[in-house]
């Protein structure tokens, strides 16, 4: 495989996923806005910005923080690199660089999800156009990673899912970042108004609201949330899952296996940390170092996976 | 498909019961599910401005159809015709036996630029130049073709063949239960076969490593190229994964380098190899030459292929058959008079009302002249570019191109049209069981290029 291919497919799954993570947060400041809040509900739609890492751009552009304003940025923007337009042009883009590398309904699942948003980006949204679009955009995400299941085996497919994941576990990494305070220790349940918001903003936008209904009984407490998306093997988002993922498809790669030691031994300690750590010494330890560290480490495996496969 | 005004041609009756059957809502409908699967698919122009729409050409619902016996002819003739111009290039590089019999001056062979000196001397694995030619032919009367143009460096829209068929499958089956169409989706099959049975000397790998070299994603036959690359299962290259080392040509992939055996290149010449060719180019691939001519690697079609196909030399292909081949020309040329001869521009001249004048370096349907239809003053300012260059020009009658019927909002109306078939040549020569008919879709015109609001249509050879 051409290392240009195997550059392309990887960020194929990472713009996708990225598109997916953007949607989805654009769906729980939705949510958030039809609430009454207290605080208002700009510090969600702000909180919604830093999540998807686009305060910055936003406030260049915008002056004041407002639905229509954060809608149309997180969403069409060209000027805001995670757009979801851009997600899904940059993945098209590099998907018809790469077209034979994958299947050809793979090609037609990102083709035409392109081809409608150029049609959705000529027409003009109203506020309660939200939940479409997103429920769009998460159909479509779900249809390119159907195609994926008739792929191959081998390089490719490996590389897809490594960007999927190195993707996944920075984004699930950031957003808990964001919202670690939430998951704080505290004496009582997280029962009161304002807490229940603040939580489910992190479980909708992991898309796993009702999944940790079923995954744990009794009451909610912090720290089964916290475990939830940090520790939970069941739980696609978490970051351990994740972990556990790139290291599959790390070594399932059949090229280079000194390339893939080389990678693996900067990922091992941290994968033998998440599968035996308790949530409660990471809550102790400080949630927040541990995300801080975890970001890192995920950013040095990609520059690692740069340098020893793409250049 | 009629053979007078009111008589359809058998082979045609299928088809004329078939568009009667269907009503203006049905076509209507089929049209933009043609469309829809055609920017689905991506069988798009890019173009270089990002912001618009990637444009698709127009497709006619209507096949053009070609019984067994008319292939026939046309196949041994396209084969025919193929196998005289590598003849020609292999002839030219090395001894110039076609010039020492005084049948082509030396003058506009070698002065051209699409000669490429630096492959004197050089034979290519089993003296092919040229392993996939496109040839144009447009058809007079019932049994008169002619070549209008050859296209030897990278013939382009052989995708639009591919992809035409199955869009006609997809949409009509019956169409296909009712008629006996001779399947072409085996050409990339086809085209493996010849580029791997054109493996350079030094290659000891019995299944040779061949990929495919595109310019990148804003090249407009972008589609063509990841289409081909991925029908035959071979990597498509932009020049920055391939590089030179030791007498061997090698791609950059996640096992490290792997060797490459045969190069099927669409860039141009001068893109190839910035230390053989242009200094200047940022695409290409320094040294490529050298490990070409030393036998490392095939480059298909070889450098400086594209004499071949300039426009003054297709004068002389009818010479070249009988020359290299000891046959007649089975497909004849267009009468074509070379400006460059003092008394033929001057029939140009004073004939030019009634004549096609094109560019020896022109393409696309631009910088042409179609006395005809043109005003007198585009006229005058082309007597003028012809007085002041005259070997720039050729000439050519306007040529009464055959009608195909066409759906033009709904109504069955005839439009000229032309054929492009694809052959092969490597350890076997072959015709495609088709080819693209290219359709000017303006009433009136003559002119079929895409760029120019030409269509196109499936052909069909019907099985014998």
């Amino acid at each position: 495989m051409l290392s240009r291919t195997a550059e392309y497919l990887y960020w194929i799954s990472r713009y996708m996923e990225r598109a997916e993570t953007t949607a989805r947060l654009l769906d729980v400041g939705y949510r958030m806005s039809l609430f009454p809040n207290p605080s208002g509900y700009n510090n969600e739609w702000e909180s919604v910005l830093s999540a998807a890492g686009a305060i910055e751009g936003y406030k260049n552009k915008y002056d004041t923080i407002e639905q229509k304003n954060v809608e149309d940025y997180l969403f069409f923007d060209e000027s805001n690199p995670s757009s979801v337009y851009n997600c899904i042009l940059n993945a098209r883009n590099n998907a018809l660089v790469v077209r034979t590398s994958f299947t050809p309904e793979s090609w037609l699942a990102i083709n035409k999800t392109y081809q409608e948003i150029l049609n959705l980006k000529e027409k003009k949204f109203t506020k309660s156009d939200l939940p479409d679009l997103t429920e769009w955009t998460i159909e479509q995400v779900n249809l390119f990673r159907g195609s994926l299941s008739s792929l191959l085996r081998n390089d490719g497919y490996n590389f897809l899912f490594l960007g999927l994941f190195i993707e996944r576990a920075d984004n699930s990494a950031r957003l808990l970042d964001v919202k670690y305070f939430v998951l704080l220790p505290k004496p009582q349940y997280v029962g009161g108004n304002i807490d229940n918001m603040q939580w489910s903003i992190l479980l909708r936008s992991l898309s796993s609201f009702r999944a940790f209904r079923w995954a744990y009984d009794g009451n909610i407490t912090a720290t089964k949330i916290a475990d939830f998306l940090v520790l939970n093997n069941n739980c696609p988002r978490s970051l351990s899952f994740c972990i556990q993922n790139i290291v599959k498809h790390l070594t399932n790669l059949t090229c280079s296996p000194e390339k893939v030691g080389r990678i693996y031994n900067n990922l091992k300690d941290l994968n033998t940390k998440i599968q035996e750590e308790k949530i409660e010494t990471i809550v102790e330890y400080g949630l927040h170092q541990f995300v801080t560290q975890f970001i890192r480490k995920i950013s040095s495996v990609d520059n690692e996976i740069h340098k020893e496969f793409f250049n | 498909m009629y053979q007078s005004e009111s008589v359809i041609r058998n082979h045609y009756n299928n088809i004329n019961d078939w568009l009667d059957q269907m009503t203006s809502k049905v076509i209507l409908e089929k049209n933009a599910e043609a469309e829809t699967h055609f920017r689905n698919i991506g069988i798009t122009f890019s173009t270089n401005n990002e912001t618009a729409r990637e444009r698709i050409i127009p497709f006619d619902l209507i096949p053009r159809i070609f019984t067994y016996t008319e292939w026939l002819r046309l196949e041994r003739g396209v084969i025919q015709r193929a196998k005289a111009l590598n003849a020609f290039l292999a002839d030219i590089y090395n001894q110039g036996e076609i010039i020492k019999a005084n049948i082509i001056p030396k003058e506009i062979i070698y002065k051209k630029k699409s000669f490429e000196p630096s492959m004197f001397g050089f034979s290519p694995p089993r003296d092919i130049y040229s392993p996939i030619i496109g040839i144009d032919l447009v058809r007079t009367g019932p049994n008169d073709y002619f070549v209008l143009e050859d296209n030897c460096r990278t013939p382009s829209g052989v995708s639009y063949m591919l992809e035409n068929r199955e869009i006609m499958m997809r949409m009509f089956p019956d169409l296909f239960h009712n008629n006996r169409v001779t399947p072409i989706d085996d050409y990339p099959t086809r085209l493996l076969q010849t580029l791997m049975s054109l493996a350079p000397i030094k290659c000891e790998n019995p299944e040779p490593v061949c990929v495919l070299l595109t310019p990148g994603p804003l090249n407009s036959a972008y589609y063509e190229h990841s289409f081909l690359s991925d029908q035959m299962g071979i990597e498509m290259v932009e020049s920055t994964d391939l590089f030179v080392e030791g007498k061997y040509l090698y791609m950059k992939t996640v096992d490290g380098p792997k060797r490459v055996d045969v190069v099927y290149r669409r860039i141009d010449d001068d893109f190839l190899d910035p230390l053989c060719f242009n200094p200047q180019s940022v695409i290409g691939i320094p040294g490529i030459m050298d490990v070409y001519r030393t036998g490392g690697v095939n480059i298909c079609s070889a450098p400086g292929a594209g004499i071949a196909d300039d426009k003054a030399i297709y004068i002389y292909v009818p010479e070249m058959i009988k020359f290299y081949l000891g046959e007649q020309p089975i497909l004849d040329n267009v009468e074509t008079w070379n400006c460059e001869k003092e008394q033929e521009l001057k029939y140009v001249l004073d004939n030019i009302n009634e004549l096609v004048v094109k560019e020896v370096d022109g393409s696309g349907g631009y910088g042409m002249l179609i006395g005809p239809k043109s005003s007198k003053s585009s006229i005058d300012e082309f007597k003028t570019k012809l007085s002041t260059n005259p070997k720039g020009y050729i000439a050519q009658p306007l040529l009464d191109l055959s009608f195909s019927p066409t759906l033009i909002k709904n109504q069955v109306e005839g439009r000229r049209v032309d054929l492009r078939p694809f052959c092969l040549i490597g350890e076997q020569a072959q015709l495609s069981s088709g080819g693209l008919t290219r359709v000017a879709m303006n009433e009136g015109s003559f002119v079929v290029n895409s760029s120019q609001g030409g269509g196109v249509k499936d052909t069909w050879v019907l099985a014998e």
